[in-house]
């Protein structure tokens, strides 16, 4: 366990030699070992089911399974009719449903989890390394796994299972370490702690509070500035409408491939409208491509921040300045100065630890690139910001940071729509919360409701 | 972590600049050997060897920094140079310049259409466009060399503007021009912007397709005003003119510090790229090692040079 930046992801990259160690011994099985590469840890029975697929998409199930370890005739060609054999006794055994000759491609997150555990049975696994393994699950596909990783450890098989979601590890470890700016604080045994016990292990003393305190909302005006009807896209947004007005936190949550990210890129103007109507200050508005969106004071902080919201390669003043550039330039030259002016103020404002306005965003830690992401659309003075899953992989004190800038932004006016998967945090921080399941609305609440009658209804759209 | 940041700059830094430090190195090092290397006579011989190829690589530069790839741009320039030649024969030489300039242009947007609109991969579109392009100097030519003569245009290629060479003084003018273009404009950045993340520049409100088209408009215009120089140089032009260019120019480029990943590169670097090659094709010959080893070698230092980039950014 451990809170983001803890060392846990780097710690299992040493441990199977992805990474080089500067010191120190690794023990398997009694034996000194020693990995160049995870390839190597693999042979030897140490498997990682990474936070990432790191399947084959084009290869079918079947093919992914038994990659390497193909089962040959005597003649020297694939034994199609073995491996089948093979695949059926094991999934039944575990009791996956798995379709074998579909490709990895068109499976959901949590099959393509199944098809990797399932690989590293095959190959005979000893030890399994799962590294944030339901991140991207709903709740029902949790509950699966979970009773997978029961029938491996009646297996005789060991996991190692990391995660930052205390409510995981009380329900499947029998022992707990947490790791806390890369040193070990401390080894329990399941049964003799209870949570506050280990939040505190994690986060330290001084944090605990700020973590509970919510930001204030801001107060609901009469005229919504963003309406959107009947929205659709195939296959994930199937008609939604809502109405969000200036000064209110509007969260949106839901089950991971509810159509959440999908739904924002469409108001967007990210993706093409399969069909519905947005309207802005009751004007039906038509976006042909995000920059219609912007004009409109629409933006979006995108779930995925490198791949979507950064040039991870460009300093750090070329990203926040990058929808507005044209503020900053004068008869066509752009003036470098202004840029350094307009960044320090963010990188202050938003307290972004930084070496300067010329770091490379690629060597900042992930809160602080995500608040440079915030920065660039603030730059834009937005009236509607919407910001998807803006606090998935940063720190707690980064992700309390954020809260407050959303508070913040909703008392001076501006509409946030605050989409996230994590109730928990859903229910801190909106005015007003809309569940959406399976592409569409299926709850609305007031600030105020518990979280457990949102999962309710969540868990019960979804049959 | 902040030891870290600060090596990580360093790093950084040694890649950008390491190309001047081999530059001078290398400069510092044939002088001692070879006495008049740096005689005010060599100096601008080798600078006009390097026009024709330089003014091309400021094209392969943007195209490059945009994330794509232009190996039109030798046939481009056998297109413009005809075209350039043949055309005189109609209008006068500073019309035909401007019509060459303009058909550059347009191949280039043809080249930056087919990857950003039609998604086609740049190198494949562009091998498209190359292999049209020199069937159109066939055309063009019916297959024999052109000539022409007209003094006023053939100062372009020869003259002098005080000591120094015509062509040198295009090229110079061309280099602090579009460096100035790539790190004080919009389009410069976004060019970087979008060879770095197209996908996240389009978020941020950018006509990403528009700016990502001019940089091969910039690809395919410099590489006619390099036939340009070529034609007035030379008076003459065969169909088979420019063959293997496109490779000196992204050689030049990536061996400039261009990223083959697009993102990050400079128009200065580049001519020291170019300048780098031709003095060491030009020492070459002086120690007289065949030219056929000189493509080997050429070779190596190319490989060397991206390998470096890519290698080390694997590494990170």
């Amino acid at each position: 366990m451990g809170e983001n930046g803890a060392g846990k992801s780097t710690l299992i990259k040493v441990l199977v030699g992805a990474y080089k160690r500067n010191s120190g011994e690794i023990y398997f099985n009694h034996q000194k070992a020693e990995f160049d590469s995870p390839a190597q840890a693999f042979q030897n029975g140490i498997n990682v089911i990474y936070q990432e697929n790191s399947l084959i998409p084009q290869l079918t199930v079947i093919q992914n399974i038994f990659l390497g370890a193909e089962r040959f005739t005597p003649l020297g060609l694939i034994d199609e009719n073995k491996i089948y054999q093979e695949y059926l006794s094991i999934s039944e055994k575990l009791g996956f449903e798995l379709p074998p000759h579909e490709e990895a491609r068109n499976l959901g997150v949590a099959e393509q989890k199944l098809v990797e555990i399932l690989k590293a049975l095959i190959h005979k696994t000893k030890f399994i390394i799962m590294d944030e393994p339901t991140a991207s699950l709903s709740e029902n596909e949790i509950e699966h796994l979970f009773r997978i990783i029961a029938e491996l450890k009646s297996n005789h098989i060991s996991i190692l299972y990391i995660t930052h979601i205390l409510g995981e590890v009380f329900r499947i470890a029998d022992r707990i370490t947490v790791l806390r700016d890369g040193k070990k604080i401390k080894t329990v045994f399941t049964k003799e702690v209870n949570r506050e016990e280990v939040i505190t292990m994690m986060v330290g003393e001084s944090l605990k509070n700020a973590y509970i305190s919510p930001p204030t909302g801001g107060k609901k005006s009469q005229q919504p500035i963003l309406k959107v009807e009947n929205l659709r896209r195939k296959p994930r947004v199937n008609g939604v409408s809502f109405e969000a007005y200036p000064g209110e936190v509007l969260g949106i949550t839901g089950l991971m491939g509810a159509g959440k990210t999908e739904l924002s890129r469409l108001i967007f103007g990210a993706d093409k409208l399969g069909g519905g109507q947005i309207l802005v200050n009751d004007k039906p508005v038509r976006f042909h491509s995000p920059l219609d969106a912007v004009n409109q004071s629409i933006s979006l902080v995108p779930e995925d921040r490198k791949k979507d919201a950064l040039v991870l390669m460009l300093e750090l003043y070329k990203n926040i300045t990058l929808p507005t550039l044209a503020q900053f330039v004068n008869k066509g030259v752009i003036s470098s100065r202004k840029e350094f002016d307009i960044t320090r103020q963010y990188i202050k404002k938003l307290d972004i630890k930084t070496s300067g306005v010329n770091q490379v965003v690629k060597y900042l830690s992930g809160g602080n690139q995500q608040k440079v992401a915030i920065s660039k659309w603030l730059q834009t003075e937005p009236k509607v910001l919407i910001l998807d899953e803006p606090t998935r992989g940063i720190d707690v004190n980064a992700k309390v940071e954020i809260y407050n800038i959303v508070g913040k932004l909703a008392e001076s006016g501006v509409c946030v729509i605050f989409v996230s998967s994590e109730v928990s945090e859903v229910v801190k921080v909106s005015d007003r919360i809309l569940v959406l399941s399976r592409g569409k609305i299926s709850g609305e609440f007031k600030r105020g409701v518990s979280q457990e009658e949102i999962m309710r209804i969540i868990l019960q759209a979804d049959k | 972590m902040n030891k870290k940041i600060n090596f990580n700059a360093q790093v950084y830094s040694i890649k950008k600049n390491g190309i001047l430090f081999i530059f001078i190195l290398l400069c510092v090092f044939l002088s001692i050997i070879t006495p008049g290397f740096l005689s005010w006579a060599n100096i601008l011989n080798i600078l006009r060897q390097s026009s024709i190829i330089g003014v091309m690589a400021i094209g392969t530069t943007f195209v490059i920094i945009g994330a794509g790839f232009d190996i039109s741009v030798g046939s481009l320039l056998a297109l413009s140079a005809a075209m350039c030649v043949g055309l005189q024969y109609y209008m006068h030489w500073s019309l035909a310049i401007l019509l060459v300039l303009i058909v550059g242009a347009l191949v280039g947007m043809l080249n930056g259409f087919l990857t950003a609109k039609i998604h086609i991969p740049a190198i494949i579109a562009t091998l498209g466009t190359m292999t049209i392009v020199r069937g159109l100097v066939y055309l063009y030519t019916g297959g024999y060399p052109l000539y022409v003569e007209a003094p006023d245009f053939a100062f372009i290629g020869n003259g002098y503007l005080g000591p120094i060479p015509f062509p040198v003084v295009i090229l110079v003018i061309m280099v602090a021009f579009w460096q100035f273009i790539l790190v004080r404009t919009r389009f410069g950045r976004y060019a970087c912007a979008l060879g770095g993340n197209k996908e996240a520049v389009r978020l941020s409100g950018v006509k990403v397709d528009y700016y990502h088209i001019l940089t091969f408009v910039v690809g395919g215009l410099m590489a006619s005003m390099a036939g340009v120089i070529y034609a007035a140089r030379l008076l003459s032009v065969t169909p088979l003119a420019g063959q293997g260019y496109e490779l000196d120019a992204i050689a030049s480029t990536v061996i400039g510090g261009t990223s083959v990943s697009g993102g990050e590169g400079s128009v200065v670097r580049t001519l020291v790229g170019v300048l780098l090659l031709n003095i060491i094709a030009n020492v070459f010959n002086l120690l007289g090692i065949h030219i056929y080893v000189q493509y080997v070698i050429k070779g190596a230092i190319i490989l060397s040079a991206v390998g470096f980039d890519t290698y080390s950014k694997f590494r990170e």
